[in-house]
């Protein structure tokens, strides 16, 4: 299966955070009965949900890589009815001023096509256009009856933006929940590559949940597997007009490795090296913020793992349309396998006294 | 129910000072478990042997409160909060101190309500110097509010409901159960008011297959309240969300099957805010699968909670038909 073509189906699937199934039915099946079975040793789904890929190392005891990128996306959830309309609050971070006028999906006892309307702007007071609206304030309308909508929908069913993934021009691709299925296909085409390798470290390849409401599957996963090295697959900013140079990264620029808190030094190190032995371009992030992605989660289970975080540079996150650049996708799995090729014994050892 | 509501809400135990909460529990349950343990952070573990299955059941002893963090000269206190208490929920309000002092909280000159801070606030226990208040409290000492259970037939307003209610629903429960058909831990839990703290580490030891929390929820049937479709008098509510927690699917299912399979009351519930139990057991260890049963309640974190014993009962009757329901995850 063509990169672009699990990308398009995984942006499309409906998966928010904690009802990640019907998303994660893709990655099961492409495991388990499709083309990536022969990639992996074996697959298994925790109790939370996470999905994790084994590829066995070599010898008694190898080195262990545990990847994460999260499979949730952003959501929505029923939260009252109101005489046939539905009121609804977020999973996760949405941004309420790009809500007016979507198209949804209501995921009650069927799938229902649903509309978030807006005040006509003739009826609205004066200087009311300036102010978003708030969340409170929207109502979903399904076109349905207060008793057909009660008989459908029930509180708590959850919400998804209905938004095909679109080709733009130059191998851009903009869609929903890019964030981090962006990641995913990375993970998936990092196990592509690494096939036809006896690589010395074992590959746990976790596909995580709920990381949108604070990186949950993470901090479970990386307690269950109690990883070596932990690295981390997201997305960070891309650059658009607006933002500063410093807060943006370049699309088609190469992956983004990235450095501060959360990142131990050594990590950093071998992925910088690693990327120029594959020669792999890349960019460079210092970030403040350990929190927001896995590896803030796993560098801090257990006794503490040697955590990385390896970013696919992405334009308007958290909207429906986020865009980013496929060849970023492809180079960042490939920075990912040249990475796990590199790892020995030694190297562990070495993480463990500076 | 009525009495024991009455008698679990009157006891003052906010977070980190549970023990009159946990002596009177430890008393009501003797004769009800096979086992009655306390741990390190002081939580209360009620086990009741019955089947491979390991259900942990949670309902927080503690309730919000303040602490003294100076004496003036004067004698007038100043306090900091324990958990989520607004300023304006405290103004005028008495509070009583573990050792039966009580105070009535003061404000200073306010023009306009919006100054209302904490710092603006100070409890005052009657002492004309600080020497005289020091004979009655120290810096450090902890008070809870000070108010009356008020029986108005079906429904009951108290101080502390949050979450002696839950307490309550799980004394009860393990009363009336008959045929466990899991090994139930019942834990009566400290410091979930500033952080599910004791909640954590007593799933760290249990290690369960399954928790359940039982704790108060918010409702949007009050005038002009937020858009909430929780109702007193409708239920027990099934927790699908709130800030902590979205709801294991197998968990929503269970539950919601068992109600409806026993005539139980039940409606859905979404909370945009706040967080229970439930959402520190399910991140122990490698991840376990939890769920909240909640009673909706009114005028949360004030010193007049309200609660419908209609779904105090349903919420009883579903936590005794999980206990007897051969539960596999």
């Amino acid at each position: 299966m063509p990169i672009a073509t699990l990308l398009h189906d995984l942006s499309n699937a409906v998966g928010p955070s904690g009802r990640e199934d019907r998303a994660a039915q893709i990655i099961t099946d492409f495991f388990t009965s499709g083309e990536g079975r022969p990639w992996i040793s074996n697959l298994h789904r925790d109790r939370l949900g996470n999905i994790i890929l084994r590829k066995t190392g070599r010898g008694e005891q190898p080195p262990r890589i545990m990847l994460a990128a999260h499979l949730d996306e952003i959501g929505l959830i029923v939260t009252a009815l109101e005489d046939g309309f539905i009121r609804f609050s977020t999973i996760g971070g949405i941004d309420q001023r790009v809500l007016l006028g979507q198209e949804v999906i209501v995921h009650g006892r069927e799938d229902l096509p649903g509309v978030i309307g807006a005040k006509p702007p003739h009826l609205q007071q004066a200087g009311e256009g300036n102010n978003a609206v708030k969340i409170e304030d929207m109502t979903i309308d399904l076109g349905l009856s207060p008793e057909r909508t009660a008989a459908l929908v029930r509180v708590g069913d959850p919400i998804t933006i209905k938004r095909r993934c679109c080709a733009l021009k130059n191998s851009f691709y903009a869609g929903k929940a890019m964030d981090d299925r962006a990641g995913v296909v990375a993970l998936v085409d990092c196990l592509r590559r690494l096939k036809d390798f006896n690589h010395e470290a074992e590959v746990l390849a976790v596909i995580t949940v709920q990381e949108e409401l604070g990186v949950r599957g993470a901090i479970v996963s990386a307690y269950g597997l109690n990883p070596d090295i932990g690295l981390a697959v997201d997305v960070t900013h891309g650059e658009m007009p607006g933002l500063a140079d410093y807060e943006a990264f370049k699309l088609g620029q190469g992956p983004v490795i990235v450095t501060g808190p959360p990142v131990h030094p050594l990590i950093f190190d071998k992925l910088k090296a690693a990327a120029e032995t594959g020669k792999i371009k890349y960019q460079v992030e210092a970030t403040v913020t350990p929190r927001g992605t896995d590896a803030y989660a796993i560098q801090i289970a257990q006794a503490g793992v040697a955590s990385g975080l390896v970013c696919i540079p992405l334009r308007y996150m958290h909207t429906s349309v986020e865009t980013l650049a496929l060849d970023d996708l492809k180079e960042t799995g490939r920075l990912l396998a040249e990475f796990i090729m590199q790892i020995d014994h030694a190297f562990v050892e070495g993480l463990k006294c500076y | 129910m009525k009495d024991l509501l009455q008698r679990l809400t009157s006891i003052p135990g906010p977070s980190g000072r549970e023990d009159q909460v946990r002596a009177f529990i430890q008393a009501e349950l003797e004769d009800y478990c096979d086992e009655l343990t306390v741990d390190t952070m002081g939580n209360l573990i009620a086990f009741k042997r019955g089947g491979k299955t390991k259900l942990q059941f949670a309902a927080h002893m503690d309730e919000i409160g303040v602490i003294v963090t100076a004496i003036d000269e004067q004698g007038f206190l100043r306090f900091g909060k324990i958990g989520g208490i607004r300023p304006h929920r405290l103004y005028a309000q008495r509070v009583r101190f573990q050792n039966g002092t009580v105070g009535v909280i003061g404000a200073e000159k306010i023009d306009d309500l919006k100054e209302l801070t904490l710092e603006k606030l100070y409890i005052d226990i009657g002492a004309t110097s600080a020497a005289e208040a020091k004979t009655k409290v120290s810096v450090g000492d902890i008070a809870a509010f000070d108010h009356e259970f008020v029986d108005l037939g079906q429904r009951v307003v108290a101080k502390a409901l949050d979450d002696r209610v839950g307490c309550a629903v799980l004394i009860e429960a393990l009363k009336r159960v008959s045929k466990p058909q899991n090994d139930l831990y019942c834990t009566f839990t400290v410091q979930e008011e500033v952080g599910l703290r004791g909640a954590k580490t007593a799933a760290f030891g249990i290690e369960p297959d399954l928790g359940i929390a039982l704790d108060v929820t918010g409702t949007g049937d009050t005038p002009e309240a937020p858009k909430l479709a929780m109702k007193l008098g409708q239920g027990a509510a099934i927790k699908i969300k709130d800030v902590s927690l979205i709801t294991h699917p197998q968990v929503k299912e269970l539950l919601s099957t068992l109600a409806e399979q026993n005539g139980i009351p039940y409606q859905f519930e979404v909370l945009p805010f706040g967080g229970t139990d439930a959402g520190a057991i399910q991140l122990t260890k490698a991840g376990i699968p939890a769920g909240v049963i909640s009673i909706p309640c009114r005028y949360l974190h004030s010193p007049s909670e309200m609660v419908d014993l209609n779904d105090v009962e349903a919420a009883v009757r579903l936590v005794v038909a999980t206990m007897e329901h051969p539960v596999t995850l």
